[in-house]
Parts: structure tokens; C-alpha cells; sequence
């Protein structure tokens, strides 16, 4: 089946309304050929580009201001670290990217998904069940989780949708923490179980490498999967919602189950990176499961350019690195970079002199508004995305004219 | 059952609850009128706390004005100058924030929304305190009028009533609140720089062709919104006579709850969620579930948002996404 | 994964080894104590006076032999300790050759992330300020170190919640004489801990707890309908399971705006930060009126010799007094370098050395030896409270709760 039937059969062949313009942006396929290319084998892209991006990220430990933060363990297991973000990433950008629906409490999937890994793989159970068709569980409760919260709920509309899963984010740890005979509340349940191969046997606690790969080939598995569904008929009614809804309606597409999907997907994507991150960390507390992760992961998807999953992963991890490596390395870079004091005038500027650790929020949060006011649409905007753009653009500048004619 | 401890409780709720509003009312406004999630607008309210600790220590206030024409005059020059202050903070914010990004995906100024609160958060750390930090308390903290309520038997139901303190502290937060927030209603109503945010936030496109400055008009909703914010800030310094850098975002997270149980962009749906939001958390720490308040009061939200999808005040649009 | 990661793990290996292999070995030896703390946004307060103490203790007692600095890691992220991050840091640590040794973390949550990893790296850890049970005692602690479950890789200075919360009970019910009292937590591990134990121990001297509420981290700073709820239940005391930065000293504040100032009011070693005039100290915060009648226990002995000391000492390098854990910063850095002294920097042989439970570590803060799971021996519970003509906590009594047996030190 070629992209365009798909297309149309997708929407049925009603002619697009009035004012819809954004619309027919959305459901217009990718033009360029290197996209054409990358559509046809965007698994293959995305197992060659995580390969590569694997194989090559532990050597930055060679290159200068790099190679003085740390030994290349740390920066492994840092990456790893990074991986659970890149995985919440790319599966918020389901909901909010492709969608369009702003989840504000996509952190409670995440606490659910490690809450799930928890009660199956820890002393506090009694249960052991291995950690790879964990994996599965858990995605599959954040997912039920997910469709509990969206199906009465979705009919919402923009905002308001979002303050209910930013209520929910709330909810969540809440019980977490207050219900202790079922959770051991604010002490959270400890010890868990690590995840083992036959061939490496335990993954263990000091050695990095197996966490990295393995969150490396969740990430390509659901990178490769959630590309083919972006390119389904579901991703196109996706899209198509995201733009218009009451249009999406009239074409037959069923609003209520499309963006359910979303939510559902989105979710399980949270639940796998929940799994892995409680097994990596061997503990699950209330508190690791606040606002502040929602927040973070919803600027890494926008930073990395909403709707792209390439685009979502790279902001995700740039996003990650900067939070919890660079802004923490800053006191180590200026003293092993000699930067000497500079005077002008009255002004005196000693770099080294200066405890950065302090400045850690200002710092994060220019980061955020500088890096949005040079690329509002995302480092990586989607191409999708940027059509449509232009056509609003379009209408802006007419409108634009109209007023100084 | 014990009226008095009701009727005291009742009194907190509406002292916290004024706050909730007053800071709802900014998130209400900016939101009706470039539909932003301003999440930086609680740091605003917690820089106005600070701003008023500021103009204290600079006059030298140490504690209660028990003198009442000072008393006056000191509160005037409080509410004057750090609603003066947090609007034009508001104002800067918005310059530099947000107004580049008008055009932009309507995420984008959400997300500078968060760097903003970051930066505000950051820069009150450096230059006062990561740490509580104590604000003199001008009006005596434990003056108030204290009333027994009469008490009385409906068959065997025994009706008590310990004394209520109204503590002259909340009474003064509450009246300045309630009239700030007819202020509002009768500028946004009766004015026409009101008429002009109204049709603004109906209309950008159309208001600019019927002649509305629109940069400014959205400016003056954030001067508008941010001293609001400004004025609970005092409020607060006021009536806890502490406060920390991490205050605006607990306070921030009710009052957008509160903005959005009234209805977002209604401004009497913003107080009314400020006050019944207050209300929960209090009844909730009556009945001893202080540690569930929070997810009660979320609760609620999302039951409410379920039958009334747009809040309680809030118009039914047929499309708004 | 396709490309084969064994194979090209090898060959970066190579690369790194061939890459770091370079140091003379002439001079002292250059060696690290590692420090993971929260050291930005609010809970800088917690962190910075601790690694303070560690490092007046690196600069009072050099090692001949080995100079000694810190490698320093801060595990907060958006201003607030996160285990997650915990865990990166103590990676680092452990893949930082030169350190010998880590003091740290604050945190529980952070120590339950740390624990299973220092544990199997055989890197010892010392923690200056933990005091949940959980962490080393009973089968969650036997879970924690199950890598190498003899070798204990995690200390701590400061005697675990379970005694401070009996000893809190005491305070209540014998000190203050009261019979009934109403508790508040903060819902988070050490102030739940304390409040839980508090309760239970109240109950058992004979006193009704009236009630016990949680205030969790978005309700911690208004308390008046809780305070006015208690109120009604005429409890004869006020007992605060959490520290000053969750609300204790506002707590005390407010008991004193709804008319409870008049009722006792105690707490942990959480609300332990100095005198009325320390900024953002509890005593400060609460107010002179919340300050009467306030009592509050600190998990170590009082009358160490050289406290004085150590307090004019550390005010004269940093300009400010102590902090409520930098002595036991400080003592932790004691350990590690007695330990460099006697057996070298090898990691296992430190960890060997301190874990002994025959070893005893003259500190600042007295005698320290470990028992087999790594806590304190040391017992004893020190009660303060606040002394007008001071404005200050004023020591009163000491007691040693070994083995359940209540007996008053000797002073």
C-alpha cells in the first residue's frame, strides 16, 4: 500500500473543509527524498543510527574537557541514566508531539511502571519474577493506568485535559507515599531485584555496560515501533486530530479511541522506562516521582522538536547531560580551563572564583529560555510540524497586510 | 459537633483562600488572553513576598506597628510598591519571555515559563537565602476579636461553640483581596483599556482591526496579573511572617488548580476556585487527612472537569483546543 | 543489538587504559575522600556545613604521607536530593581510583540507592546524618548489602530514629509530664520515622496520643487548620517528626498564633540548627514566643571534650557557627583518616579497619566504634531546651538508650 492510499483511506475521501489548512499540512506525506527513503526503512535508520550513537558516546570520555569529569564507567552509567529520559521522551512524544494533547503528569505512568517492577522482582513481595517479561508487565499496567485516567477524561479538551494529568501526576505519588501498608510509603521498597542475562548472568551494581546496552536496545525497539506507527493509519488519525479535531471527526476518524491509543502508548512507553529505571536503581521512593520529572520530560520533548522521535531523543539526552552531568561539572571545567580573571574597569569577573553548583537553576533555566527563543520549534523541528507552520505563518503574514493596507 | 471550631476553620479557609485567588486571577487573565500556562507566575508571587521583606528591612521595621495612622501608611507603601514592582516584573518577563514566541508552537512559552521560574527561584537564592527567611509581621499577629457563638440542643443533638478568634491580620487579607478582586472586575468591565483586554483575549486578529494595541494590552493584563501576585505576596508575608524561594511553586500549583475548577479565563471562576480550594485543604486537615489533602483536592478537580468539562464558571465553548 | 559490545567494549578499554597510565610516585600520595551531599538549591543549607566539617577535619589532621582533598559530588537535582543521581555520583566515586573513602550521602532514599553499590564495590561510605533504621538493621537492611553481606561498606555516625523517637517520648511524658499528645510528621523518611516511633513509645509510657497527622511538601507552610483541629483535642504536648526546612519551625509559629504557645512543643535533632539569632534556625523561625517551652533531642553525647572547640575552630575559618551535622562530617573524616594513618589508601583495607568492631575512633564527637551492622554504638541521647537568657538550646540531661535500658548517663 502506498503512503497517499493509506492516507486517504485513513481519512475516506470527503473533501477536506474550509479552514483546514493545517490539516491537509498534517496528512500531506513527507516530500523530501531523503525523507521518502528514511520512511521506507526508518527501522533499519533506527537501528543503524542507535548502533552507531552506542557505539560511539562512551569514546567521548577521550575527547579534552570531557576526559577530566570522569573515568569512562561514569559517563556509561550516566548515559544509561540518560536512556530511562530518551525512552519518557519518545513516548510522551506520542501524547504530546503526534497527538497533541498536553500531559502535564506523565511522570505518574513512569512512578506506576517502577511501582510495578517493585512488587514483581523485590524482598518486600516475596515475588521474583525475572526482569525481562517484567519489562512487559509493567508497560502493560502503565498502559491500563493510562486508559483508566483517559477514557473519562479525554473528552476534554486542550487545557483542561492538561491540569487532569497534571492532577493525576499529584495523585499518584500521593498514594505512594500515604498508603504504607501496600507501598512501605516514604521509605520506599528497596533491595530490588537486578535484571540477568544467561550470558552475563546478574547485571550487578558496579558495572554499567550491561544497563547501557540494554536500555539502548529498549530504546531502538521502541523507537523502531513507534516510527511504524506514526506511519500507520493511527498516526495519521493522530496527526489529524492534533490539527483539527471536529475535522478529524467528520471524517470518520473516532476521536475518543485515537487519542485513548495515545495516551495508552505513551504510557507503556513510561512503564518500560519506569521497569528499567527501578531495576537499575534497585529502589522506588515516592519522591523520585515528582512534577519536577513531567516538567523535565516535557522540555525535553519540545526542546528536541515536538512530533520528531529522533528529534525528542537528542533533546532528551543533550537535555539530560546538561541537568545532571554539565551543570554539576561546571566548578571542574573552569578550574582545569584556566580562564584567567578578567577586569575591565571596575568590573572584575573571576570564573574560578565562583561556585557554580549555586547557579545551577539560572543556569538550567536560560539554558531552557535561550535554546527556545533560537529555536522555537525544537532543535529538530519535525518536518510535518514545520509545513504546517509555514501555512499558519502564510495566513499570519496575509492578515499582516490586510491590516497595514 | 462544634460550631466554633467550624466557624474557625471556616475563617482560615477564607484567609488561604484569598491568596489562592488572588494569584489565580494572574494565571486567569494571561491565560484568557494568549491562552499561556504562565507556570512562572507562582516565582512571581514568591518575588513579591521578598520584595516586601526588601522595603521592610530598608525602613527598618523590626516587628508589629502597634501605632495605627503608621500602621496605615506602611501598608499603603507595602501593597504600593511591590504590586508596582511584580508589574512591572510581570511586564519584563512577558518582553522578553514570551512575546518572541507569539507565533511560535504553543508549547514553546510554556516551556520558557518554566526557565523563567528557574531563574527567579535562583536569583532570590543568591542574593537572600536557600533557607526560610523571617519577614517582620506589621499588623500584631495575635490581635483579633474573639466570639462565642451561641450554643444550643436540636433534640439530642448537642451544638457546642468554643470561642472563634478572628485574628484582625486575616480580616485585613480578606477585605483587600475581595476589593482588589472588584477592582478588577470593574476595570475589566467598566474601562476601555477593559474592553480592549476583553475583545483581545475574543479576538487578537479582529480586536487589532478595530484598533487595540495588542502588545500593550497584553502587556497591562501581565502588569495587571503580576501585581495581583505581588499583592499576595504580601499577603503571605503578612499573615506566616516567613517565607523561602520554593514558596511559588506550591502556591502556584492551587491557584492554576483554583483558575482552572472556576472555569480558566473567567476571573469570578478564578476567586471562586481560590476560595473552595482553600476550603478542601481545610476541612481536609479538620478530619485529620492533612497528609491526603492534596490528592482530595485533585480529586475533586478532575470529578468536577469530569461533569463539568469546563470548569465551574467556565464558558462551554464548542472549540477551544 | 547488532555491532558485538564485548568485542568493541574491549577495544575502548584499551583505549582508556592506554590513555590514563601516567603518574610519577615521587611525594605524598594523592588521595581522595569522596563527599556526596545536596549541595544546591534548598537543601544546600543541609549539605554545605557538612562538607564544611569534612573539610576542617582534612586541614586539622593531615596523614603524613598523603595529601588529602575531596572529591566533591552533589546529588540534587532542581534543588532537591535525588537517588537517582545518588547513584551516578557514588559510580563516579568508585571509578575515581584515588578515593579512599566517601562521606555521605544526607538522605535515605539516597543512601537505599548507594548502599547495594558501595556494598559491592567494597568502598566504604559514612554517613554523616542518616538515621532510618531500615538502612542497616533488621532484613531491608540485610537485602541492602547482599552483594557482600559481611562486608560492610556503610557506617553511620549518628544513632538511628528508633532510639531518638523513644527518647522523644520520654522528653513528653516524663520531662514536660504530659499525658497526652498530638503529633505531626512531614511525611517524608525521617520525620515519618521519628513521629511513628514517638507515637508508639508515648503509648507505652501510659500517654494517649490524641492524634497524629502528615504534612506533606506542598502543605509545609500553612498549619493553621491542623493546629486548629489539635487544638480542640486539648493534647498536653506537640511532637514534630520532620526538620525545620519542613515546616518545624513554622509549625511552632503558628501554635503560638492560634493560642497553643503555652503547650510543649519537642522534636527531633532536625530542628537541632543553632541558636535564635542563626538565621533560618528553628529557634529563629518559630519566634521568642514559639521558642518557650520547645525541647529537642540531638542522637550524640553532650559534653564532648573538645566541642568548644571544634564550634571556635569552625567559626573562625568559615565566619558562620556549625551547622547541626558538620561535627559529624567531621567525625566521619576523623575515621577514614585515622584509618589512612594505620593501614594505607587501599580501599579494602579502610573498609576492614573502620567496619572492625574492636576498632575505636577517638572523634569529635567521642569514642566511635561500629557494631556488625555498621551503626553507631554508641547510644546515647542528649536533651536540650530553650533557655531564654541564652536564646539558645540549653543542655539538661543525657541518657543511653543500649539495649532498651533507659538509664541517665552520667553527665
Amino acid at each position: 500500500m502506498s503512503p497517499r492510499r493509506s492516507i486517504s483511506s485513513a481519512i475516506g475521501n470527503s473533501p477536506v473543509g474550509r479552514g483546514s489548512g493545517r490539516l491537509r499540512a498534517a496528512l500531506r506525506p513527507a516530500t523530501s527524498s531523503a525523507g521518502r527513503y528514511f520512511g521506507k526503512h526508518q527501522s533499519l535508520s533506527v537501528l543503524v543510527g542507535m548502533a552507531v550513537a552506542t557505539a560511539i558516546l562512551p569514546l567521548v570520555v577521550l575527547i579534552p574537557p570531557f576526559s577530566g569529569f570522569g573515568g569512562q564507567n561514569d559517563f556509561v552509567d550516566g548515559f544509561a541514566s540518560a536512556g530511562v529520559f530518551v525512552l519518557l521522551a519518545v513516548g510522551l512524544n506520542v501524547v504530546v508531539g503526534l497527538a497533541g494533547l498536553l500531559d502535564l503528569g506523565y511522570a505518574a505512568f513512569f512512578a506506576i511502571g517502577a511501582y510495578t517492577y517493585a512488587y514483581g522482582a523485590s524482598p518486600f513481595s516475596g515475588l521474583d519474577v525475572p526482569f525481562w517479561p517484567m519489562l512487559l508487565v509493567g508497560a502493560a499496567v502503565a498502559a491500563m493506568a493510562g486508559l483508566l485516567l483517559g477514557a473519562p477524561t479525554l473528552r476534554l479538551r486542550g487545557d483542561y485535559l492538561a491540569i487532569v494529568t497534571l492532577g493525576f501526576g499529584e495523585i499518584v505519588p500521593v498514594v505512594f507515599l500515604n498508603a504504607d501498608k501496600y507501598t512501605n510509603g516514604t521509605n520506599g521498597i528497596s533491595a530490588l531485584y537486578q535484571p540477568a542475562l544467561p550470558a552475563i548472568g546478574d547485571f550487578g551494581f558496579i558495572n554499567p555496560w550491561p544497563y547501557y546496552i540494554t536500555v539502548a536496545a529498549i530504546i531502538a525497539v521502541a523507537m523502531m515501533l513507534l516510527y511504524r506507527l506514526e506511519d500507520s493509519r493511527l498516526g495519521r488519525a493522530w496527526m489529524a486530530v492534533r490539527e483539527d479535531e471536529l475535522a478529524a471527526a467528520s471524517m470518520g476518524i473516532n476521536t475518543v479511541t485515537t487519542k485513548l491509543l495515545a495516551f495508552a502508548i505513551g504510557a507503556s512507553t513510561s512503564g518500560l522506562a519506569g521497569v528499567f529505571y527501578a531495576s537499575k536503581l534497585g529502589l522506588v521512593s515516592p519522591s523520585q516521582f515528582g512534577f519536577t520529572i513531567s516538567f523535565t520530560v516535557l522540555a525535553m520533548v519540545v526542546l528536541g522538536g515536538m512530533g520528531n522521535i529522533w528529534g525528542v531523543a537528542i533533546g532528551a539526552f543533550v537535555v539530560y547531560e546538561i541537568q545532571s552531568q554539565g551543570l554539576k561539572q561546571l566548578n571542574n571545567f573552569v578550574a582545569s580551563s584556566g580562564i584567567p580573571p578578567i577586569h575591565i574597569g571596575f568590573v572584575n569577573v573571576d570564573l574560578s572564583a565562583v561556585n557554580f553548583l549555586d547557579y545551577q537553576f539560572l543556569l538550567y533555566g536560560l539554558a531552557l529560555v535561550g535554546m527556545m527563543l533560537l529555536r522555537p520549534e525544537g532543535l529538530f523541528p519535525s518536518r510535518r510540524r514545520k509545513q504546517e507552520l509555514h501555512d499558519v505563518d502564510d495566513a499570519g503574514a496575509s492578515n499582516q497586510e490586510l491590516v497595514e493596507a | 459537633m462544634d460550631a466554633g471550631i467550624l466557624t474557625q476553620q471556616a475563617f482560615n479557609a477564607l484567609t488561604i483562600g484569598a491568596m489562592y485567588a488572588l494569584i489565580a486571577l494572574g494565571y486567569t487573565m494571561v491565560y484568557g488572553i494568549i491562552e499561556l500556562i504562565n507556570f512562572a507566575h507562582g516565582d512571581v508571587f514568591m518575588v513579591g513576598s521578598f520584595v516586601t521583606l526588601w522595603l521592610l528591612s530598608t525602613f527598618g521595621v523590626q516587628g508589629a506597628i502597634n501605632d495605627p495612622p503608621r500602621l496605615t501608611i506602611m501598608l499603603i507603601v507595602m501593597f504600593a510598591f511591590t504590586m508596582t514592582v511584580m508589574g512591572l516584573v510581570g511586564v519584563v518577563i512577558e518582553r522578553f519571555a514570551y512575546r518572541p514566541l507569539r507565533n511560535a508552537p504553543r508549547l514553546a512559552p510554556l516551556i520558557t515559563a518554566i526557565g523563567v521560574s528557574f531563574i527567579l527561584q535562583n536569583i532570590i537564592q543568591v542574593t537572600f537565602s536557600n533557607s526560610p527567611v523571617n519577614v517582620p509581621r506589621v499588623i500584631e499577629p495575635q490581635a483579633g476579636a474573639t466570639v462565642q457563638l451561641p450554643q444550643f440542643a436540636v433534640a439530642n443533638f448537642q451544638v457546642t461553640a468554643s470561642p472563634v478568634t478572628f485574628a484582625y491580620s486575616h480580616i485585613f487579607i480578606i477585605v483587600l483581596a475581595v476589593s482588589l478582586m472588584v477592582a478588577l472586575q470593574l476595570f475589566v468591565g467598566r474601562t476601555r483599556l477593559g474592553r480592549a483586554m476583553r475583545s483581545t483575549a475574543i479576538d487578537r486578529e479582529a480586536a487589532q482591526l478595530m484598533g487595540v494595541d495588542i502588545n500593550t494590552t497584553i502587556a497591562l493584563t501581565f502588569f495587571i496579573g503580576s501585581a495581583l501576585a505581588g499583592a499576595a505576596g504580601v499577603a503571605w508575608a503578612l499573615n506566616y511572617g516567613t517565607t523561602k524561594f520554593d514558596i511559588g511553586f506550591q502556591a502556584g500549583l492551587k491557584s492554576f488548580t483554583a483558575a482552572v475548577l472556576g472555569g480558566i479565563g473567567n476571573t469570578t471562576g478564578a476567586a471562586l476556585g481560590g476560595f473552595l480550594i482553600a476550603f478542601i485543604e481545610v476541612f481536609s486537615s479538620q478530619l485529620g487527612y492533612s497528609r491526603w489533602s492534596e490528592a482530595i483536592v485533585f480529586s475533586i478537580l478532575i470529578l468536577v472537569l469530569v461533569f463539568r468539562p469546563t470548569g465551574l464558571l467556565g464558558q462551554r465553548l464548542a472549540e477551544r483546543a | 543489538m547488532k555491532p558485538r559490545p564485548l568485542a568493541f567494549i574491549a577495544i575502548v578499554a584499551l583505549v582508556a587504559a592506554a590513555c590514563g597510565s601516567s603518574s610519577g610516585t615521587q611525594g605524598p600520595k594523592a588521595v581522595k575522600i569522596g563527599v556526596d551531599l545536596p549541595l544546591s538549591g534548598g537543601e544546600l543549607p543541609n549539605g554545605d556545613p557538612t562538607i564544611k566539617g569534612v573539610e576542617l577535619a582534612i586541614d586539622q589532621n593531615p596523614v603524613a604521607g598523603y595529601t588529602v582533598t575531596i572529591n566533591k559530588q552533589d546529588d540534587a537535582v532542581n534543588g532537591i536530593h535525588n537517588p537517582n543521581q545518588g547513584a551516578t555520583n557514588i559510580q563516579t566515586l568508585i571509578g575515581d581510583s584515588s578515593v579512599f573513602a566517601v562521606v555521605g550521602p544526607f538522605n535515605s532514599n539516597v543512601a537505599q540507592a548507594e548502599i547495594p553499590k558501595s556494598n559491592s564495590a567494597g568502598l566504604i561510605q559514612c554517613s554523616p546524618a542518616n538515621t532510618n533504621p531500615g538502612l542497616t538493621k533488621g532484613t531491608t537492611g540485610a537485602d541492602l548489602r547482599k552483594s557482600n553481606p559481611t562486608k560492610i561498606a556503610y557506617v553511620r555516625v549518628a544513632t538511628t530514629d528508633d532510639i531518638q523517637g523513644q527518647a522523644g517520648a520520654d522528653i513528653a511524658y516524663t520531662v514536660a509530664g504530659a499525658k497526652s499528645a498530638y503529633v505531626v510528621d512531614d511525611t517524608e523518611t525521617y520525620g515519618k520515622g521519628l513521629a511513628d516511633v514517638f507515637a508508639t513509645e508515648f503509648a507505652k509510657l501510659g500517654g494517649t496520643v490524641v492524634g497524629h497527622d502528615g504534612v506533606g511538601a506542598n502543605q509545609q507552610s500553612d498549619f493553621t487548620a491542623l493546629l486548629t483541629a489539635a487544638k480542640a483535642k486539648n493534647p498536653a504536648f506537640v511532637y514534630f517528626g520532620g526538620v525545620t526546612a519542613t515546616g518545624g519551625g513554622l509549625l511552632r509559629k503558628q501554635m503560638v498564633d492560634v493560642g497553643m504557645g503555652s503547650i510543649p512543643f519537642g522534636g527531633g535533632d532536625g530542628i537541632s540548627d543553632g541558636s535564635a539569632a542563626t538565621a533560618s534556625s528553628f529557634l529563629n523561625v518559630a519566634g521568642p514566643q514559639g521558642d518557650v517551652n520547645s525541647y529537642m533531642t540531638v542522637a550524640a553525647i553532650h559534653d564532648i571534650p573538645n566541642a568548644a572547640k571544634f564550634a571556635s575552630d569552625y567559626k573562625a575559618k568559615y565566619g558562620t557557627e556549625p551547622g547541626a551535622y558538620s561535627a559529624s562530617g567531621y567525625a566521619c573524616a576523623q575515621i577514614y583518616l585515622q584509618a589512612l594513618a594505620k593501614v594505607g589508601s587501599d580501599r579494602e583495607a579502610v573498609r576492614n579497619y573502620v567496619t572492625t568492631t574492636a576498632n575505636v575512633f577517638p572523634t569529635v564527637l567521642g569514642n566511635v566504634s561500629f557494631d556488625a551492622n555498621g551503626d553507631t554504638t554508641q547510644h546515647i541521647i542528649s536533651y536540650y531546651k530553650y533557655d531564654d537568657a541564652t536564646k539558645d538550646w540549653k543542655y539538661f540531661e543525657q541518657k543511653d538508650f543500649t539495649s532498651g535500658v533507659t538509664t541517665t548517663a552520667a553527665p
